[in-house]
């Protein structure tokens, strides 16, 4: 029996990314460090990809999302996780920890979902936004997880194995799901909705599946997250975080799952590039913003709105 | 006789003042070619968005196969057995020609989405028998040489035939066609016409079919029903319709579309 493509390709990166752990004593910290940023973008990235570029729907949310798995994950770890717990205990618990933050983030992409995806276009950018402000204030909020100061003193969990690890799960669950019959009804639900549903497709059923599934994986982001910046207050999740996440998605090409991990390590690496001259750091960013407009004259925030918007069926 | 397929009982649908579809009487038998006709804006698409769930109606009932479709959503009704094609054709331009027909055989894929993770082998036989459907039929409308190709980069008329292709790969039992042969030139119009009495045939469809072209409507057809301002203004025999009075009437009244082209 032929083993599939797409597996010889998932294997391929978990061995690496064993390989680079198992190794990478060797290497500099601060190269380290610089890695498992750019991986944690790659898998927030191409899991927005799903929702804002294969499924076409514009969600501005992704951050919050990201919060609700750093924040259960971490209070996971600091709970439940003994300091006697050997190495491998600690990381079972954290794989657990991971899930936790995922299915919680996936329930909220659920919940924000359904009602919310009936909107198009620039109403679901503001709702997801809304909601994501939402999220980030219930944990300003809640003592228990640290309200304003947030949580810290979690271990250094996240490695390049687990990280690697998620950006070749993520990446191979969205590129066999796209390169399905039934994934290719993402594509259709954002090229003609009214199209998809005279065809059998239910596009309200295709939104939620790709907001929940694209939640899901920024929790995991979020956890890895945490347990590699060891501290995480709700600032961290802002809005700019999310327009970070979009951008990234649109630099590298909505729907363009190679475009977009392109992007996620151009824009992790870009301010590491720009350190020197620091003061400048955002100015460039902006630019670059700009820039991007220039070059997409249908404008970063004016997403497809298909035919159905307007005029007559 | 058995029940008709298709049954509009006063179907109404109003657009705020406007009644576009005027209480609407029409039956559908099983098998049969049926043309809706009538001058610009008479109602035709609409009737067909009413059909097809788009729009429910504002007063009285469309059945098919004896359920009412009232309230049922636009893809539950095409997983009954009901397809379309569009006026303003709505290809998924992003998609290639083959994944535009792949995508509308989602409704008979035998795996689910989580086989698409797995690979395994019922996935790549029901992957292999998706694409041997999709083949078969983009080679009956010879759209195989465009497979490939952006369907946005087709020919206008291939596009049209490409939306036909799209609304078959659902298995309808009913297919409602919006103007298939707008924009065709007279030769294309005779393979269209070839193609829809093939389709008829093979696939043992009844068909609905809106169409300007009195050529195409008069040669396939074998009843009409014809619409102005949303309201029944006859049905009949191709030949009884073309000497209804009424029906000259109302094509006359309006400049735009002669009966005769
Ligand atoms: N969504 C809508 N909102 C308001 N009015 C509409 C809508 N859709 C159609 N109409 C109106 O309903 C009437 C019937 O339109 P329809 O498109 O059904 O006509 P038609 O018979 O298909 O015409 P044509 O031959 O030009 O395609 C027209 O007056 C049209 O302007
Ligand atoms: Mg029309």
């Amino acid at each position: 029996m032929p083993v599939p493509r797409q597996h010889v390709a998932l294997l391929a990166t978990l061995a690496l990314a064993g390989a680079v752990t198992a190794f990478g004593g060797s290497l500099n910290a601060y190269h380290l460090d610089v890695a498992m940023n750019v991986g944690i973008a790659i898998i927030l990235a191409v899991s927005l990809n799903l929702v804002n570029g294969h499924t076409g729907q514009f969600s501005l949310g992704h951050a919050g999302f990201m919060a609700v798995g750093a924040y259960l994950s971490s209070a996971f770890t600091l709970r439940l996780v003994p300091a006697s717990a050997s190495a491998f205990e600690q990381h079972l618990l954290f794989f657990a920890a991971l899930l936790t933050g995922a299915l919680a983030a996936a329930v909220a992409g659920f919940l924000i979902g359904l009602p919310s995806l009936r909107l198009k276009g620039d109403y679901l950018a503001l709702i997801t936004l809304g909601f994501a402000e939402i999220i980030r204030v219930v944990f300003q909020n809640t003592p228990a997880l640290g309200g304003a100061i947030g949580l810290n003193g979690m271990a250094p969990l996240t490695t390049i194995a687990w990280t690697f690890g998620w950006v070749a799960v993520t990446v191979f669950t969205v590129s066999c799901l796209i390169n399905s019959t039934y994934g290719r009804g993402f594509l259709a639900v954002r090229d003609d909705e009214i199209a998809a549903s005279a065809s059998g497709i239910n596009p309200t059923r295709y939104k939620v599946v790709a907001f929940t599934l694209g939640a899901f994986v920024a929790g995991i982001a979020g956890g890895l997250f945490a347990h590699h910046q060891l501290a995480i207050d709700p600032r961290g999740f802002d809005f700019f975080r999310s327009v970070e996440i979009v951008v990234m998605v649109i630099l590298g090409g909505r729907g363009n799952t190679l475009g977009v991990i392109l992007a996620a390590v151009l824009l992790t690496l870009l301010p590491e590039f720009l350190r020197p001259v620091a003061e400048y750091r955002m100015v460039l960013y902006a630019a670059l913003l700009i820039g991007l407009m220039l070059l997409r004259p249908q404008g970063v925030f004016n997403l497809r709105l298909g035919r159905s918007a307007t005029g007559k069926i | 006789m058995s029940a008709p397929l298709l049954q509009l009982s006063s179907a109404t649908l109003r657009f705020g003042g406007l009644t576009a579809v005027n209480a609407v009487n029409l039956a559908l038998p099983r098998g049969q070619l049926h043309g809706l006709i009538g001058p610009n804006g008479a109602g035709k698409t609409t009737l067909f968005n009413l059909i097809t769930g788009i729009y429910a109606p504002s007063s009285g009932t469309v059945t098919f196969a004896d359920r009412d479709l009232a309230s049922l959503r636009p893809d539950r009704i095409t997983a009954l057995g009901i397809a379309r094609t569009f006026q303003n054709i709505r290809l998924w331009s992003g998609l290639s020609v083959a994944d535009n027909v792949r995508v509308a055989c989602n409704l008979h894929r035998t795996t689910s989405p989580v086989h698409a993770l797995l690979r395994g082998r019922a996935f790549r036989a029901d992957e292999a028998a998706i694409a041997a459907r999709v083949d078969e039929l983009l080679a009956l409308f010879k759209l195989d040489r465009f497979r490939d190709n952006p369907a946005a980069s087709l020919p206008y008329g291939e596009q049209r035939r490409l939306e036909i292709v799209r609304a078959l790969a659902t298995q309808p039992r009913l297919l409602l066609l919006d103007e298939p042969a707008a924009g065709m030139n007279p030769s294309e119009k005779e393979d269209l016409i070839r193609l829809i009495r093939e389709i008829h045939r093979r696939f043992d469809l009844t068909i609905l079919l809106v169409e300007h072209s009195m050529r195409v409507v008069m040669t396939l057809c074998d009843r009409l029903t014809v619409l102005d301002h949303g309201v029944k203004i006859a049905e009949g025999t191709p030949s009884e319709i073309q000497s209804d009075p009424k029906v000259i009437e109302a094509y006359l009244g309006e400049s735009t579309t002669s009966f005769t082209h």
